[in-house]
């Protein structure tokens, strides 16, 4: 059955025509376009498709298009600010905590979500927050290097 | 050979210049094949085998077919039948078609639970996965081998009753379902093992090994009416997607385009073709661009080629004063329902870094009924070593000597003999282990803690090949040079490619961009594979590079009106020693030039001397003996590279390599059951390391350069 969802998507107002069994996953790469939000593993074990909803971060292969009905959703498409990267993105790819890219988006929005809520974080509280986010080229620290450094305002 | 500017005078290789597609990558932009959306675009669905091992009397697709949204399916019948042994072009042994047509299609019987049986191209998932349903499969089950000692039973069912075992003796007992023996054997080593001071042994069981990488298996393909087919794929080889994928289909290669897209990981699983000829013959029948996305359990359960499982016996003996007097080792690899583990690489793997007299290495490649195994980071050789680097210290135990001083006291050198007889090429070993006895990691002494700690040491090894790369350099109307390759990007060769551009033209990196070509605008290229990318890729990009600049150079000579020979050219300027010292920019002899045809640098590189890798880890462990939990406490990797491109690329590799070993030995396993099902294919039950099971960790990069290859790469 199909229904109509209306939602705010990276500070915009969408109104979309969802499959009933869709995924908010599936609504965002396959009813919105927006794939910059990989599926890894479709049951929360890999923390790829990982996105904001009301600021919080959650696998979308794991919540229903029908449950964010009127939600505020953020995507990686939503993290820069036109051509200027957020820090977490600038740092990653100065520390090289990108290879592959495939796991990229969702350490993002875990990363962005954690400075978020704490500004000054330890390495371990920056491992804690991306535990979620399998990553299987990096070893991970070159991505906790990149997240420090966001958080200390870009030092090195 | 090329000469090549000395490391000290580098201004752009040897940096840490960061990814420059990076912005692609941490913005979402990057296209991985599953992103892409073609006009018409419909959705593939293979339906796998639930047997691990049983004969397919029929199948009936008609119900599937009839279902409304269904656009066509496809079985085995659809393709042609290609025999074993029939050889395609893939570096300097080719491989065989046959392993690619029964990963991608069983045909008359079922090797492994998982493996592809029919496919259909649907509307949607939703009309594919119920039409999966429909399509009604006699079986015949047969007994199942699912571990190398059942396989090797004497009454053990036979998987391939056809294959003939080759590398036995005549008269020989053969073993069941093994593919292939292979042998290495050199002076005594039964008498040396019985007079030796001291003897290291040990038994080690590795279990199969997923590659993980998170971008799961995905292609489209289309097909015009004229036959052409294209195919965006995720691969580690635009041209072996090419090559399996035209044999596969019988089609003539020049009518098939692989174009490769961003890959999300790879590490050997991204070699053979898995969807990417079902896709293309789902997409001729039915006339639509098919695209097919496997699931995470797919992959894990038959649907893609973990590494293999393997039983190793290794014994390592010595004199008193260390030295060793024989190895004697025995490799028995579970390479899954299709023969093929390169057994004699494997056992060099293990064995070949340490001199010694007296040597004898068997190496068995056995055949189950589990997923054809692949390749994963230097195949076969990370359990060979695994088990090798335990002997080595047993045998420090029982001598006693320290471990590091053994291996130091043992470790092959330039031009000491390998397994295979010939002598080593350039070899920083000892540096290696020079630099591990000066390092803090292992002279500062194990603080104790609550819970037993140990530290642990042990070196690795592999040979990188040659293999093939093309590269083209053309220049810009605006003077910047543009590299088009022939390999996929797996591990920032864009950027590490750029910095050997740069290099070559003297200029910033901004002033080179680097795109990876499709196969039919790129040079034949083997894919990214064997550690052999970085080294023959910078080559052919040198080359390429400088055969533009020769090419500019008669450019610039007509412009400045002296002769070629009194043209010299710095930074990304011509200067002419004869009238005046005129010069001309790259961007001024471009925009006067343009037009008089384009500036086209070519690269092929094949059959460079191959560069020995070696490295050496050290890891502290705490170990709580009532759950078995351990902690990984301090971790350094030392690693002789020849020449780091780019050494914050290096260290990413040898970081995400760690993981992966740290993963492989503590938390991942494949848990069978006796039906061949596979109980744990997710990524929860599949145990990869988090960022909360590992430390951070140590790279120690070593530069001994590897002659006669561009930089010493």
């Amino acid at each position: 059955m199909k229904t109509i969802l209306t939602l705010d998507v990276n500070g915009e107002p969408r109104e979309v025509l969802a499959d009933g069994r869709d995924t908010l996953l599936e609504l965002l790469r396959d009813r919105l376009g927006l794939t910059g939000t990989k599926e890894g593993c479709s049951n929360g074990n890999c923390g790829t498709c990982t996105v904001l909803l009301e600021g919080e971060p959650v696998c979308a292969c794991l919540v229903l298009a029908a449950e964010v009905h009127g939600a505020r959703v953020t995507t990686i498409e939503g993290i820069a600010t036109g051509n200027d990267l957020h820090p977490v993105q600038a740092e990653l790819i100065r520390h090289g905590g990108t290879q592959c890219g495939f796991c990229t988006p969702g350490v993002v929005l875990s990363a962005v979500a954690l400075l978020e809520r704490n500004p000054r974080p330890t390495d371990g509280d920056i491992r804690h927050a991306i535990a979620g986010n399998l990553c299987r080229c990096t070893g991970y620290d070159k991505i906790v290097e990149a997240v420090a450094a966001a958080a200390q305002g870009g030092a090195p | 050979m090329t000469t090549t500017k000395a490391p000290s005078e580098q201004k752009v290789i040897g940096h840490r210049a960061p990814r420059v597609d990076g912005g692609e990558r941490v913005t979402g932009r990057a296209v991985y094949p599953a992103d892409l959306v073609r006009p018409g675009l419909v959705h593939g669905a293979i339906l796998r085998s639930p047997h691990a091992h049983a004969r397919i009397l029929a199948i009936d697709t008609s119900k599937a077919a009839a279902l409304k949204g269904v656009l066509a399916v496809v079985t085995a019948a659809d393709f042609p039948v290609i025999s074993p042994g029939t050889i395609i072009p893939f570096g300097e042994t080719g491989a065989d078609a046959w392993i690619s047509a029964v990963i991608v299609l069983a045909r008359d019987k079922a090797l492994w639970r998982g493996q592809p049986i029919a496919a259909v191209a649907a509307l949607d998932p939703h009309i594919a996965a119920a039409a999966l349903d429909l399509i009604v499969v006699r079986w015949e089950p047969l007994p199942a081998v699912m571990s190398i000692a059942a396989a090797m039973a004497p009454d053990a069912p036979l998987v391939h009753p056809d294959i003939r075992p080759k590398g036995f003796d005549a008269g020989a007992a053969i073993p069941r379902n093994v593919g292939a023996r292979t042998l290495i054997e050199r002076g005594d080593v039964a008498a040396a093992l019985a007079s030796a001071a001291a003897v290291g042994r040990v038994a080690a069981v590795i279990d199969t090994g997923h590659q993980g990488y998170i971008e799961p298996h995905a292609c489209i393909a289309e097909a015009d009416p004229q036959g052409n087919v294209t195919i965006w794929a995720s691969t580690q080889g635009a041209f072996q997607t090419e090559i399996q994928t035209a044999v596969l289909l019988d089609l003539p290669q020049s009518k098939l385009k692989v174009i490769p897209l961003e890959i999300g990981g790879g590490f050997g699983g991204k070699i053979t073709v898995h969807v990417e000829p079902i896709a293309a013959r789902l997409a001729q029948k039915c006339g639509r661009p098919v695209k097919i996305v496997m699931s995470r359990e797919e992959m894990l359960a038959g649907g893609s080629g973990p590494a293999a499982a393997a039983e190793i016996e290794v014994a390592v003996s010595a004199a008193a004063d260390g030295t060793l007097t024989a190895i004697e080792g025995r490799y028995f690899y579970d390479t899954g329902g299709l023969p093929g583990t390169p057994t004699t690489l494997v056992m060099q793997a293990s064995a070949a870094h340490y001199q010694c007299p007296n040597i004898r290495l068997e190496g068995m490649d056995v055949v189950t009924n589990k997923p054809r195994t692949e390749a994963y980071r230097g195949p076969g050789g990370i359990q060979a070593a695994f088990a090798f680097e335990q002997a080595i210290d047993e045998l420090a135990l029982a001598l006693p000597m320290d471990p590091l001083e053994l291996r130091r006291r043992n470790a092959a050198v330039t031009g000491s003999t390998m397994p295979i007889g010939t002598p080593f090429p350039p070899l920083g070993l000892t540096t290696v282990l020079d630099s591990v006895a000066a390092h803090a990691c292992w002279r500062d002494p194990l603080v104790a803690g609550a819970l037993p700690r140990g530290r642990g040491l042990a070196l690795g090894y592999w040979r990188g090949t040659s293999m093939t790369s093309a590269a083209q350099v053309m220049i810009a109307g605006d003077g910047r040079v543009m590299v088009s390759m022939g390999t996929v990007d797996i591990s920032g060769t864009r950027t590490t490619m750029a910095q050997v551009a740069a290099e070559e033209f003297e200029i910033s990196l901004g002033d080179v961009s680097v795109s990876m070509g499709d196969t039919k605008s790129a040079g034949y290229s083997d894919a990214a594979a064997g550690s052999r990318v970085g080294r023959t890729m910078a080559a052919a990009v040198s080359d390429a590079c400088r055969d533009a600049l020769s090419q500019l150079r008669g450019r610039a000579a007509e412009k400045l009106q002296a002769p070629p020979e009194a043209i010299t050219y710095a930074s990304g300027v011509f200067r002419s020693s004869r009238t005046g010292n005129a010069s001309l920019t790259l961007f001024d002899l471009m925009r006067a030039t343009l037009s008089d045809g384009a500036v086209i640098g070519r690269g092929v590189s094949t059959k460079l001397p191959f560069g020995v890798e070696v490295g050496a880890h050290v890891c502290d462990v705490e170990v709580d003996p009532e759950t078995g939990q351990v902690t990984i406490l301090r971790y350094t990797a030392f690693q002789d590279v020849g020449r780091a491109l780019n050494p914050m690329a290096v260290e990413g590799q040898i970081e995400g390599s760690v993981v992966q070993g740290l993963g492989w030995a503590l938390t991942e396993h494949f848990d069978y059951a006796a039906d061949g099902r596979l109980r744990n294919a997710s990524l929860l039950d599949y145990r990869m390391p988090t960022a909360l099971d590992v430390p951070a960790i140590e790279c120690v990069i070593l530069e001994v350069p590897v002659p006669g290859v561009p930089y010493g790469l």
